[in-house]
């Protein structure tokens, strides 16, 4: 009766539109008054240890560092670069906005952030190029979750904090699929490059040009070199590296371009904490519910359930997929990923995935959901900055879906692909 | 009527303004207390083993501090998806009894956590010896903060002229607030 009561609450509170940390704490609550009041102490108990992780400050170092690149305006350079390497092509500017998603994921790492600010600058200038709103603006919508593939990733550091996973391990193995997303889109924009009369670049850029562009995002660009060699290299923890990215971000926003007042300073540092609360929230209310759930043995029903569908492992991670593509086109992903990780985990682990391999298919099935109608968070950014219908954009998008669907595919079923790079690495 | 919900608007942001300059003065803390810890352990070979045990209860408290600053300006994300559809007046009947239970919520967190951070000042922290109760008290002071702001938000929800357009934000928009 109590799982019930948790469901209708967890579900219905937060179809109604309570925000989601509420209704994930306020379900989680509702589990353990059900096993009896002298219960209810392990509720503050478990939203303190579910914080209490090391790992988790890279987070708000992250936020702090991608806040302040943006604020200073360090990031126009790499979209420059961006358009220099590939911009000439057909469907140019297209292309580019690919490879500056590729350039600012190793920054900003969040999905939505880059979809705002991509959607602000370069969805009109696409459109001003000739290309359709809808489809410059589905292009940004697909570009857009290679940030949170690509370390540093936010949900690589939720995963392998709670999980006990290498969270270097899994910004490793995060590389190679979110370049992967990055040039199948760019297949799909060249084979609808002629189809959809693209229009074309300049004529490819003179070399002085491509040393110009790469000198003015040079800065940016050392950043996510910079985090990425310090925390693969074994040198420094994705704590350390974040911490170190916050000084370096501010040095080259405040010495050298000289583009931050303190009153900038303390924007960003209470956006960097407000970023925090909310995110937080969600992971603490999603810890006393995953300790409830966990109490009452749900994760082994549904992973008895799962098998019991099948033991073939394929079938079993078709199905894994399958429920986080349907959860995540209408749950928020922190929460799926702290409440369905360790239900799913154990049952990788059972059919004999390596942890970060199964680690880094979850992340990415639920990057895809920020970007699928009918509540992807990705696409309602974009619809609002362009003006843009959902379904207009939709239409023009289903080529990328299926395109990341099947890339996701690839990762899930290709091991040593995914396992490239941290088994190069030694991670 | 309409007098009511903005003095309790007016005394949301003020509480809020108090916090979230200690959330603030939190994170430059903690931003100095990591950097202090890769210097010792990269650049000075100091004998420093506190940096961090010290950062992650900076940052618990930081973060549940935050969550009543996202309270007071709507932040927290939520699916607005049918919230948005519905009629004014059941929008804002939602939206207080949101402002209840959530209020409830963080209430049992608050009223237990009294309990576990008493509790908690007989247990000691590994490296620094403090008693664990310091940094528990974390959890029922930022639940009450969050309960205040939910009751002055509940108010000027339920007295407010309009009805509220959303419980909090889908993360659309806050990615779209974080932009402009």
């Amino acid at each position: 009766m109590g799982a019930l009561f948790v469901a209708i609450a967890f579900f219905g509170l937060m179809a109604l539109g309570m925000p989601v940390g509420f209704a994930i704490g306020v379900s989680g609550m509702i589990g353990i008054l059900d096993m009896g009041p002298r219960f209810m102490q392990m509720a503050p108990d478990r939203v303190f240890a579910g914080l209490d992780l090391f790992p988790f400050l890279a987070m708000p170092f992250f936020i702090l560092a991608g806040e302040i690149m943006n604020r200073s305006g360090i990031t126009l350079g790499l979209v420059r670069l961006a358009d220099a390497l590939v911009g000439w092509m057909r469907g140019g500017m297209a292309h580019s906005n690919m490879v500056a998603s590729v350039m600012f994921a190793g920054i900003t790492g969040s999905a939505t952030a880059d979809a705002a600010a991509f959607g602000n600058t370069l969805v009109p200038a696409m459109e001003k190029a000739g290309y359709k709103r809808p489809y410059a603006a589905a292009v940004t919508a697909a570009g857009s979750i290679i940030g949170p593939t690509i370390p540093p990733s936010t949900l690589a550091i939720i995963y392998g904090s709670i999980m006990g996973v290498s969270i270097a391990g899994l910004f490793a193995a995060g590389i190679l699929p979110g370049l992967l997303i990055c040039g199948t889109c760019m297949l799909v924009i060249a084979l609808h490059a002629k189809k959809k009369n693209l229009p074309k670049g300049e004529g490819r850029p003179s070399f002085g040009i491509v040393i110009k562009a790469l000198r003015e995002g040079f800065l940016a660009a050392l950043l996510p070199l910079f985090i990425l060699g310090s925390i693969l290299g074994g040198f420094a923890t994705p704590t350390e590296a974040a911490a170190i990215a916050v000084a370096y971000a501010l040095f080259v926003g405040g010495v050298i371009y000289r583009a931050l007042t303190w009153q900038d300073l303390y924007e960003i540092a209470v956006r960097t904490t407000r970023i925090t609360g909310v995110i937080f929230l969600i992971i603490a209310s999603a810890t006393i519910l995953g300790w409830w759930m966990t109490f009452n043995r749900i994760p082994q029903a549904i992973a008895t359930g799962l098998l019991s569908v099948s033991e073939n492992p394929q079938i079993i991670i078709a199905l894994i997929l399958l429920l986080l593509l349907v959860i995540g086109l209408v749950m928020d992903i922190n929460a799926t990923l702290i409440i369905l990780a360790p239900v799913l985990a154990p049952l990788t682990a059972q059919i004999g995935m390596e942890p970060v391999h199964a680690g880094i298919m979850i992340i990415l099935a639920l990057n895809i959901s920020l970007m699928t109608p009918p509540v992807g968070a990705c696409l309602f950014v974009l619809a609002s900055v362009t003006g843009e219908k959902v379904e207009s954009i939709t239409k023009e998008l289903w080529p990328f879906i299926l395109a990341e669907v099947g890339i996701l595919l690839v990762i899930a079923f290709w091991s040593d692909l995914t396992l490239f790079i941290p088994r190069l690495l030694g991670l | 009527m309409a007098n009511l919900s903005a003095k309790a608007k007016s005394m949301s942001l003020k509480v809020n303004w108090l916090v979230e300059r200690v959330c603030v003065a939190l994170l430059v803390v903690l931003v100095l207390d990591v950097w202090l810890g890769v210097l010792v352990r990269y650049v000075i070979p100091l004998p420093l083993t506190f940096t961090e045990e010290l950062a992650r209860y900076l940052m618990i408290w930081m973060a549940l501090l935050a969550v009543s600053s996202g309270i007071a300006y709507r932040e927290h994300i939520g699916v607005e998806f049918v919230f948005g559809r519905l009629p004014a007046p059941v929008r804002r009947w939602l939206a207080v009894a949101f402002d209840v239970i959530a209020f409830a919520f963080f209430f049992a967190l608050f009223w237990y956590g009294l309990g576990f951070a008493a509790k908690g000042f007989s247990r000691f922290t590994m490296i620094y010896g403090i008693p664990k109760g310091y940094p528990f008290m974390g959890v029922p002071l930022a639940a009450a903060m969050a309960c205040a702001q939910l009751a002055l938000t509940g108010i000027h929800d339920f007295f407010a002229k309009e009805a509220p357009a959303s419980t909090g934000v889908s993360e659309a928009t806050m990615a779209l607030r974080e932009n402009n």
